[in-house]
């Protein structure tokens, strides 16, 4: 298993009143699987994703991420789980705006201490098709292509495990189209797992595994027919 | 490493931010060089014209000439080709002959191997002993002018007629005291002799200049006529001890300006706190992202260190040039009472130990608003506005504190340069902070407890100090700072002008007459008496003497040293000569503290002791001390102890014998007068031609320099106060512009609401005025405190209350920090509101 949750429960406080965003989630993911995570706003597909990641700590319950269980973990060393397990893709991208693309794309490269930063920084621009954009600011940029650097950074370090917050939230159907095909095939081609928020169903038929969310819980849980694939 | 490249490819976005910052080092290091470079200046200008300064490689000082044996002593221990110079120096009175003017010179009568060391610039530029020739004289400028005189024209001195041959423009061992009773005249030592003014109980300083050949050194010889002379009225020095008072005094002022420039420097760590811990909030979203890319908290920190330290460091680079420019302002400032020219020079330890004052103090002021990094979560890139329920842990950790706060005061000590002064200097700076702190905290309870106010522009104006985020606290303290020090200054020397003043006005005397002789003593009187218009002067006899021995045992230069005498102070007291009077009743304004008054009691000799005398000589009632009086020893028993206020302009006196103990020792008689300002140089004249050997010291004119030593001690601390003003105003402008973005949003809602730009200026105005009267009035009672402090315990002279310069404290605080607030935030009056509506 790639990610193993038991019981995972969140509670926070919204305008002073308490709020469970997870209640009780218990949810099992291969290694290599592209796993889609669906759900009507507010149901918790974006914290689920974000507590993988050890960005948070949840209320209750475990999450074992490559056999280690995060939430045991401390602030040091989960930014280590994070640089060497994680590559997430927000929603809104979170480029560092005084950063060019180039050198937003090297910052996990240069966290890992990696060698030849800058070189390999505008190989992963030009698979992601920006090759003539990497001395461009993030606000000279439109949305479609700092996502896609968003992108090359969550793969640069080639990640086992990859997580989107709803990649194309913010983009046109076309652009979004566009950064769904280079996410799979990166994902493929690197044979990651991928833990994917969406609320399209569209998307969402791209993925191995359908997971839906309500409330807080698990309300669905289906493997797409092989038959459909072939 | 990783941190290195980051910290360079983040200073990108830094920089702008990183403004006020940046000056803050600029204007604390500058503070602190300038002052550091000014000490540098003065040391290294006394170490090279320490020989010139003293006059010699050793000299010997008394006030009475040198004994025989003393004599035989200097020939036998000095080699050949060792040159030996005699100079007396004396104050008298020079008498312009045509038109009468009397004026109170400093006399000077050299042997002719004069100056031993150093150049003598006169005009004409001949050898001095050819101008003094027959009955010659040398004087400086100032006294030609105040004499009306020109070369050429012939003046009196005592009995003598002089000729004016020529003006001394530079003398190198003019006695560097701080204030001078007059402008020097140069005469032949025969002049002297004949003038009539080395009578029995004149006060005369003999000097005895050597100067040895090159292989001797002067310390050996300096030490082994200590050893010889027993008599430690005599006062042994080699050249690098030469004036050691001045030496102290320089040292002294330079320690408090370093402490004047040390304050700005912690107030420029204030505005270095508040920027960074701006800059961090304003980080946040970048500080997440980064935390969820699998930086750790360390790695952020230190690449925040690395880049605040970058600045530091070239903030203090700045500042230290800056300081070492200003050199020559400083230098024009203290110029007054600098016996010798100063170049302004570029010192490198002075400028190595500002960087690295600067550069620690910006580390340690940043340490705690980075902190915050490690509060900002990575779930921050999840979500803006929902909290977690899990208690926040967003303590600060007070124990990081201590380490901080332990730093900060490291570097105060080693600044001051003394455990106590720089524990002082701490205690107060705290005292200061909390004080202001507290200002800040009332205001802001004030904004808020407040009956709202029917004004748009005050309801807004306090509003807006209720902001949250705080930055009432770092104004009024950065402020208030500068405030306290330039206003304490400000009532110091008001309340010291206003002693000076206060006994010109009230029972102080026009004039001290000196040596006025017992035959002279019923025609003096009356001369007084006729020119002041019935007011007979008081006479006061006096008598010269030194201390021989206490409790029979004789005071040497070995028993001094063996009693503790040390320390200068200690030693001054058996060593100084002592000007005996008798008295049947005790002088008016002193009290006894122990023992009693002879009341008319018949009896052997006895005295009455001054009582901080008595304590440093340990003697108490009972003790026996015996007087040398021109040769012939006086022994007394100790009957009484005195507190006398010496800060009254009266004749006071150390030792006080009891009537008929000094009949018979060669008197002389101090008169005090008083006259009408208009007609004191009349009186000075008609006394200085009846009587010309009688001195005539006037106070007024004493008085005068007093002040002006003052004013110029004033300025000097001014002008590096000066520097945490500026620094408390940069950081009231980086506290207003941190929180730009959320005034112009302010302002521009009010603005779609219909306020016009002026009532926004207004509600701003009340904003601004209101943090510079909290800092005014913060600033300006603790500099009340500090300067009732420093006058009660330091000056040990009364605090008076000076309203004006109080307000002026408080109303110029409120007008600078307005000016201030509105060229900081002008410009947002100016933006148009749908943009900034858009962009929120």
């Amino acid at each position: 298993m790639m990610v193993s949750i038991v019981g995972l429960t969140m509670r926070l406080t919204s305008g002073g009143r308490p709020l469970t965003i997870l209640d009780g989630i218990t949810l099992d993911i291969a290694r290599g699987d592209a796993v889609a995570v669906i759900g009507p706003s507010g149901s918790g597909k974006s914290t689920l994703l974000g507590l993988i990641a050890g960005l948070d700590a949840p209320t209750a319950g475990t999450i074992t991420v490559g056999g280690v269980d995060i939430t045991r973990l401390g602030e040091s060393a989960l930014a280590r789980f994070r640089r060497e397990t994680i590559g997430y893709v927000f929603q809104s991208y979170h480029l560092i705006p005084t950063l060019t693309a180039a050198e937003n794309v090297a910052v996990p490269l240069e966290l890992a201490g990696e060698r030849r930063v800058s070189a390999r920084a505008r190989v992963l621009l030009e698979q992601v098709g920006l090759r003539d954009r990497g001395d461009h600011y993030p606000v000279q940029l439109s949305g479609g292509e700092q996502q896609r650097v968003a992108l090359a950074r969550a793969v640069a370090l080639e990640p086992p495990l990859l997580l989107a917050d709803e990649p194309t939230g913010n983009l046109d159907s076309a652009t979004g189209a566009a950064i769904i095909e280079l996410l799979f095939a990166l994902n493929r081609e690197r044979g990651s797992t991928l833990v994917l928020v969406t609320h399209d169903p569209a998307l969402a038929e791209r993925a191995d595994r359908v997971v839906a969310l309500r409330d807080g819980r698990v309300v669905g849980d289906r493997r797409r027919e092989p038959a459909l694939t072939s | 490493m990783t941190a290195l490249r980051l910290a360079w490819r983040q200073a990108r976005g830094a920089r702008r931010h990183f403004f006020v910052f940046f000056a803050c080092v600029v204007l604390g290091v500058a503070a602190l060089v300038s002052v550091g470079s000014f000490g540098a200046t003065l040391n290294r200008t006394l170490a090279r014209e320490a020989k010139g300064l003293l006059g010699g490689d050793v000299e010997l000082r008394a006030a009475r000439p040198l004994p025989e044996d003393v004599e035989r002593e200097i020939a036998a221990l000095v080699g050949p080709g060792a040159m030996v110079v005699q100079v007396r120096e004396l104050v008298g009175m020079a008498r312009g002959l045509d038109n009468g003017r009397s004026l109170l010179v400093e006399l000077k009568a050299v042997g002719r191997e004069y100056p031993l060391y150093g150049r003598l610039a006169t005009t004409p530029a001949e050898p001095l002993a050819a101008l003094l020739a027959d009955h010659g004289a040398v004087v400086q400028r100032e006294a030609l002018e105040r004499l009306g005189l020109r070369v050429g024209d012939r003046l009196a001195l005592g009995t003598l007629i002089l000729t004016v041959r020529g003006v001394v423009d530079i003398e190198p061992d003019r006695s560097a005291s701080l204030v001078r009773l007059g402008p020097r005249m140069f005469v032949a030592p025969e002049a002297l002799e004949q003038s009539g003014l080395l009578q029995l109980g004149s006060r005369v300083r003999y000097r005895t200049l050597v100067k040895l050949p090159p292989a001797q050194p002067a310390r050996g010889l300096s030490e082994a006529l200590a050893r010889r002379i027993s008599d430690p009225g005599i006062r042994v020095s080699s050249f690098d001890e030469a004036q050691p008072g001045l030496r102290r005094f320089f040292t002294q002022l330079t320690s408090y300006l370093g402490l004047v420039g040390l304050a700005s420097l912690l107030v420029g760590g204030i505005g270095v706190a508040s920027s960074v811990s701006a800059f961090v909030r304003r980080q946040q979203p970048t500080i997440a992202i980064l935390k969820s890319l699998g930086a750790t908290s360390r790695t952020i920190v230190t690449m925040f260190l690395v880049q605040t330290q970058v600045v530091g460091v070239a903030g203090s680079l700045v500042g230290a040039a800056f300081g070492v420019a200003l050199q020559p302002l400083l230098i024009t400032a203290l110029a007054g009472f600098v016996p010798f020219t100063l170049e302004p020079r570029a010192d490198a330890p002075t400028v190595a130990r500002g960087v690295i004052m600067g550069s620690l103090t910006t580390l340690l002021c940043v340490l705690w608003p980075l902190l915050d990094v490690r509060e900002v979560r990575a779930a921050l890139v999840l979500r803006r506005d929902v909290e977690a329920a899990a208690p926040d842990v967003h303590r600060r950790p007070w124990v990081a504190a201590l380490p901080i706060a332990a730093g900060l005061a490291a570097l105060a000590l080693w600044q001051a340069g003394s455990f106590k002064i720089g524990g002082i200097f701490v205690g107060a700076s705290v005292g200061a902070v909390l004080g202001l702190w507290a200002v800040a905290r009332g205001l802001v309870v004030l904004a808020r407890r407040l009956p709202r106010p029917p004004s748009p522009a005050w309801q807004h104006g306090l509003g807006a100090l209720r902001r949250p985020g705080g930055q009432a606290a770092r104004v009024v303290i950065a402020l208030g700072a500068g405030v306290m020090l330039l206003v304490a200054v400000a009532l110091l020397q008001q309340s010291l002008d206003a002693q000076i003043d206060h006994e010109q006005r009230r029972q102080a005397p026009s004039f001290f007459f000196l040596d006025v002789q017992p035959d002279q003593r019923d025609a003096f009187a009356q001369l007084v008496r006729q020119r002041t218009g019935g007011t007979a002067p008081t006479l006061t006899p006096i008598v010269r003497s030194r201390l021989a021995a206490i409790d029979g045992e004789p005071v040497t230069r070995a028993m001094v040293q063996a009693r503790g005498g040390e320390a200068r102070e200690t030693a001054f007291y058996y060593t100084r000569e002592y000007v005996l009077t008798w008295a049947a009743e005790p002088p008016a304004g002193n009290t006894i503290t122990r023992g009693h008054w002879w009341n008319g009691e018949p009896g052997p000799p006895r005295v009455s002791v001054e009582e901080v005398m008595a304590r440093q000589l340990g003697v108490d009632i009972g003790s026996r001390l015996t007087f040398d009086v021109q040769g012939v020893p006086l022994e007394a028993e100790v009957t009484s102890l005195r507190k006398v206020d010496w800060q009254s302009l009266t004749t006071n006196f150390f030792v006080v014998f009891s009537p008929g103990a000094l009949d018979g020792a060669p008197t002389t008689y101090v008169a005090a007068a008083r006259t009408p300002a208009v007609t004191e140089a009349t009186l000075q004249s008609a006394v200085v031609s009846a009587f010309p050997n009688v001195t005539a010291i006037p106070v007024r004119d004493v008085l005068e320099r007093v002040g002006v030593v003052l004013a110029n001690i004033a300025v000097a601390i001014r002008v590096i106060a000066l520097f945490t003003v500026g620094t408390g105003l940069v950081v009231m402008a980086g506290a207003l512009a941190s929180t730009r973005y959320q005034r112009l949003y302010e302002s521009v809602v009010l603005r779609t609401l219909g306020a016009t730009r002026g009532a926004v200026a207004r509600a701003f105005a009340v904003e601004y005025g209101c943090l510079g009267a909290a800092a005014g009035v913060g600033g300006t009672a603790l500099a009340a405190v500090l300067a009732w402090v420093v006058l009660r315990f330091v000056l040990e002279t009364p605090w008076r209350f000076e309203p004006m310069a109080m307000l002026a404290g408080v109303v110029l605080t409120v007008a600078l920090s307005m000016a201030v607030g509105f060229l900081t935030t002008f410009r947002l009056l100016g933006a148009k509101p749908l943009p900034v509506l858009r962009r929120e």
